[in-house]
């Protein structure tokens, strides 16, 4: 399948921060998330597929068309949730939904209604005087509705409390069963949308670490115990180690060295994703 | 619908398979007959907190198998299955689940002895407790 969103050689050059060379593929039917510390580079990497910075070198295709350049028709075929929502403070979520919903030919009205009602939004008041949340759930509300083949969310979670979070994973779900789609998010390190993901993208200070399907990640992280002590020397595969505890990052050559010395563990589990990501951006 | 499918953190199987072995246990076991609606890849994928890739590989396989059917447009339903293919599918499961305990056993260094009486102390008490 061709893919919605790709990235080419991608630098760009920050007054603190050189994020690049990335190479980034977004498949049709699939989530990512864009994860790492504060300052990495995540919402500049969604700013760049908007063409909001421009890149230094490489190229930005959007459904194989560029994203620089005269032609903007491709802008109707993506959607994007900023942190902050510039110039919306004096209208009204009706006036805002008047002005955007018009630009956009696949605009589901229907959808629209129903974000509105779940979240209980009062489309009367201006913008400003919304609080952070509510603010957030407007912001979701005139973005979903959009359909457009390619979603990207920016901290959609920030604010939100924990059933709304569930509402909004929910939208999520069902937007992503109409078909040729695909969405990007940037989240410092929010467990439920790593859970929602097919793909996590760990930056660390600009630099791409790797791309991830989340279930190898999980699969190729393992953490063990023993009663005994732990050889000195460093263990094949072994990420870190606290007395008798010991982490792997290649559970196949980790256990085949136990086996080898004789060295049996009590118990074994896999780690969930916060660790695991804690483990990447910091060892 | 929420399938009552749980995955183990303690298990070195991989989870497209441990998902793929509990959906044909409840096919097995009649808890999904024939024709019964399952989640979409997204939403499954959703409730396990995995990937979609995750799930689709495990349609994939239960659809070649024959326990599953997908139809263009309406979704996945649970196929019909033979009789002697539920079957197969208990009988290999009551094996795993023995020999699971045997494991923990061996490697609390239980001999096989030990491990015989306490499989007919559990057996015994089956019997006396009628269930």
């Amino acid at each position: 399948m061709k893919p919605i969103m790709e990235f080419t050689n991608i630098e760009k050059r920050l007054d603190s921060l050189h994020i690049g060379p990335i190479n980034l593929s977004v498949e049709p039917g699939t989530i990512t998330t864009i994860v790492g510390t504060n300052g990495a580079g995540k919402s500049t990497l969604l700013k760049l597929m908007m063409n909001l910075v421009k890149p230094d070198q490489g190229n930005i295709k959007l459904l194989n068309s560029f994203v620089h350049g005269p032609d903007e028709n491709w802008k109707k075929n993506i959607s994007y949730q900023p942190q902050t929502a510039v110039g919306w403070n004096a209208f009204t979520g009706k006036s805002l939904r008047d002005f955007i919903a018009p630009l956009y030919p696949n605009w589901d009205e229907v959808l629209f209604k129903r974000i509105v009602e779940a979240f209980n939004i009062p489309l009367n008041k201006s913008f400003v005087a919304l609080s952070q949340g509510i603010q957030q759930k407007l912001k979701l509300a005139l973005t979903l509705p959009r359909n457009t083949s390619l979603l990207l969310l920016d901290e959609p979670t920030a604010y939100m409390d924990i059933p709304a979070k569930e509402q909004l994973m929910n939208f999520i779900v069902e937007w992503m069963e109409h078909g040729h789609r695909a969405i990007v998010m940037a989240s410092h390190q929010s467990a439920d949308i790593m859970k929602l993901s097919d793909y996590l993208v760990v930056l660390k200070q600009g630099k791409l670490i790797d791309i991830f399907e989340k279930e190898t990640l999980i699969d190729t992280h393992k953490q063990y115990w023993f009663n005994e002590a732990l050889p000195v020397e460093k263990v094949p595969g072994e990420l870190f180690r606290k007395a008798t505890q010991l982490i792997s990052n290649n559970p196949e050559r980790t256990e085949a060295y136990l086996h080898q010395h004789g060295i049996a563990w009590t118990a074994l589990e896999s780690l969930n994703l916060e660790e695991i990501i804690t483990l990447i951006l910091t060892k | 619908m929420e399938l009552p499918i749980r995955l183990s953190k303690s298990s070195r199987e991989p989870i497209y398979h441990q998902i793929e072995n509990q959906l044909k246990a409840l096919i097995a076991g009649g808890q999904l007959p024939e024709g019964t609606p399952l989640p979409s890849i997204r939403a499954l994928s959703k409730d396990l907190e995995t990937s979609a890739i995750t799930i689709r590989r495990a349609y994939q396989d239960l659809e070649y198998q024959g326990f599953i059917q997908t139809t263009q447009g309406k979704g996945t339903f649970v196929a019909q299955v033979e009789d002697s293919m539920k079957q197969q599918v208990k009988v290999s499961e009551v094996y795993q689940t023995i020999e699971n305990a045997v494991e923990t056993a061996l490697s609390y260094d239980y001999t096989i002895e030990q491990i015989k009486e306490i499989f007919t102390e559990v057996i015994d008490s089956h019997r006396k407790g009628g269930s």
